[in-house]
């Protein structure tokens, strides 16, 4: 069962890296404005005539791979924050768990139109935002975690045989908090997704006319009414993934 | 109980430094910023910019200027919008009462479909309808409000020709937007009722309490459902702040005079004040939404509030 989703991964992964051979995805054809699907466009044209399969595959490089980018970074930093504060609890750990809590209560898009405030509008401002916050879940988990497997007798033993606090963390504690935290990893993903092609549908990320899912879906939206499957085709793509990732982690908990 | 009304003022001080610092980070001149808004003229002279960075007390040290705005902020004064020239906090609190009507109906739908369908899920695990309900909340959750929106617009203002595709003012204007907004609250909801229900009718009270003669209906009900209250205030809690400010998504495109429209139309229009006076209302709501949760929680459950009394 887990190779459909690990397939279906690889498959998405490889679509988004051989995607921009296939052709030019801002070459406008202005005889197919708003077309639907055809042999020579297989998903249809935008408002542009610009080909709907090129401009997904595009997009799925730029909205994934910052997705992906995201996640590998603020995952790294908050499992080591959240590891050091659940091993050495102290004043230093409970002001991280109450920033990890504040900064959790607040929704992500206002920091979102913050980062574009003081930076202006764009990737800058929306990579900005989702690192500033996107530590935060990972932390939260990584303490949690931690503070339940400190107790446990492997790590008195490695203590016992005198490991340094790095190398208990890193060597013993690191191998039994990966699973849980991996399949963490995956809902951050989808989480992600969802919030980098929001920002860049409201114009505060990646801005048109670069391929991006929720910007392809804000340009398209002006023809909806005419031609939906503009809206439609970025639309199940996003969902898509989103429901891709968020299943095959809740398989990876269980 | 104090202890966790102490971060509050601490929390709220640290984000009024945060949001005085705001106009400096973005580099953008004030005075510069008003006189465009009010004067057309490209390049304005040196007189009219002294008077204006006067008018607004900039010509202090940066710890004054704080401390001033800081007294006039909380006396209720958070200066006058750059292009409206109205007082922000009356704009704030317009748009406030407007997301906070938003927020209260899809909380309450969001609460009343996802503690029904996960206690009726959890009434028979794998059967056909916690399946389904399984299968439509990771479809709740993995579907954006910017996704969802223009299809629910296609299908019931457009195909079904209903109700109105955008606009406020109505009970007519409410329903889309509401029903956007209610769609991930409900689908985590009934994933987390779901799963408690479940856990609790394995317990050993339950078949004690069918054993003393309840309906398998109220057992579920009384016992199976009392602790998903608990989970489902604390998971409201945590959407009050994404759904007061963090609808944008859903008052962009339904055209909604709320408070998340009010701060993005301010980001773009670089209308400091009201982003100012937008974040402050923002972090106050989030963090007291986050102090009653834990108060009512500690009020529904007495485990944790006898762990509370003992620590």
């Amino acid at each position: 069962m887990n190779r459909w989703w690990v397939g279906g991964a690889a498959l998405v992964a490889v679509a988004a890296v051989l995607g921009p051979l296939l052709g030019d995805p801002d070459a406008a054809d202005f005889a197919a404005i708003l077309a639907g699907p055809s042999p020579a466009h297989p998903l249809g044209t935008d408002q542009l005539g610009r080909d709907l399969l090129l401009r997904l595959l595009a997009g799925a490089q730029l909205t994934l791979g910052i997705s992906v980018v995201t996640v590998l970074v603020t995952g790294a930093v908050g499992t080591a924050a959240g590891m050091a504060a659940g091993y050495r609890e102290g004043p230093g750990a409970r002001v991280l768990l109450r920033t990890v809590d504040v900064l959790a209560a607040l929704p992500i898009i206002l920091f979102g139109l913050l980062a574009a405030a003081v930076l202006g509008p764009g990737i800058g401002s929306l990579l900005a935002a989702v690192w500033l916050v996107g530590w935060t879940p990972f932390a939260r988990q990584a303490y949690q975690l931690t503070v339940a497997e400190k107790g446990r007798a492997y790590v008195e033993g490695a203590v016992a045989l005198g490991a340094g606090p790095a190398r208990v963390l890193l060597r013993h504690v690191a191998r039994n908090l990966a699973p849980p935290l991996l399949a963490h990893a995956c809902v951050r993903f989808a989480a992600t997704l969802l919030t980098v092609s929001g920002l860049s549908f409201l114009g505060l990320g990646v801005a048109p006319p670069t391929a991006e899912w929720g910007a392809m879906v804000a340009e398209g939206r002006e023809y909806l009414f005419v031609a939906p499957h503009v809206v439609l085709v970025p639309s199940v793509a996003v969902v898509a993934v989103a429901v891709l990732v968020t299943v095959a982690g809740r398989r990876m908990a269980t | 109980m104090l202890r966790r009304l102490l971060p509050v003022p601490l929390v709220l001080l640290a984000a009024s430094v945060l949001v005085f610092a705001l106009p400096r980070l973005t580099g953008v001149d004030v005075s510069r910023a008003v006189l465009r808004a009010r004067v057309s003229a490209e390049v304005p002279d040196a007189a009219t910019e002294a008077r204006v960075a006067a008018e607004f007390g900039l010509d202090a040290s940066a710890p004054v200027q704080y401390l001033r705005w800081l007294g006039a902020a909380l006396r209720g004064d958070l200066g006058l919008g750059f292009v409206s020239r109205e007082p922000v906090l009356d704009q704030v609190g317009d748009a406030l009462a407007v997301s906070g009507l938003l927020t209260v109906l899809a909380l309450g739908l969001a609460a009343v479909v996802g503690v029904t369908a996960g206690v009726y899920a959890a009434h028979r695990p794998g059967g056909p309808f916690d399946r389904a309900v399984g299968a439509l909340a990771v479809a709740g959750v993995a579907v954006p409000e910017f996704v969802l929106a223009p299809w629910l617009v296609l299908v019931f203002a457009v195909g079904a020709g209903a109700l109105p595709a955008l606009g406020w003012g109505g009970p007519q204007h409410v329903v889309l937007p509401v029903l956007t907004l209610a769609v991930y609250p409900a689908a985590l909801a009934a994933q987390l009722v779901r799963a408690e229900t479940a856990d609790v009718l394995t317990r050993a009270h339950v078949p004690l309490a069918r054993a003393k003669g309840l309906t398998a209906r109220r057992v579920l009900w009384r016992h199976g459902a009392r602790l998903a209250t608990t989970s489902v205030t604390s998971l409201s809690g945590m959407f009050v702040a994404g759904l007061l400010g963090g609808s944008v998504v859903v008052e962009v495109v339904f055209g909604i005079p709320g408070l998340g429209r009010l701060l993005y139309d301010a980001v773009l229009a670089q209308d400091l004040p009201v982003i100012q006076a937008g974040t402050l209302a923002l972090v106050a709501v989030a963090v007291l939404a986050g102090v009653l949760v834990e108060l009512a929680g500690l009020a529904a459950d007495p485990v944790a509030r006898s762990r509370e009394a003992v620590s």
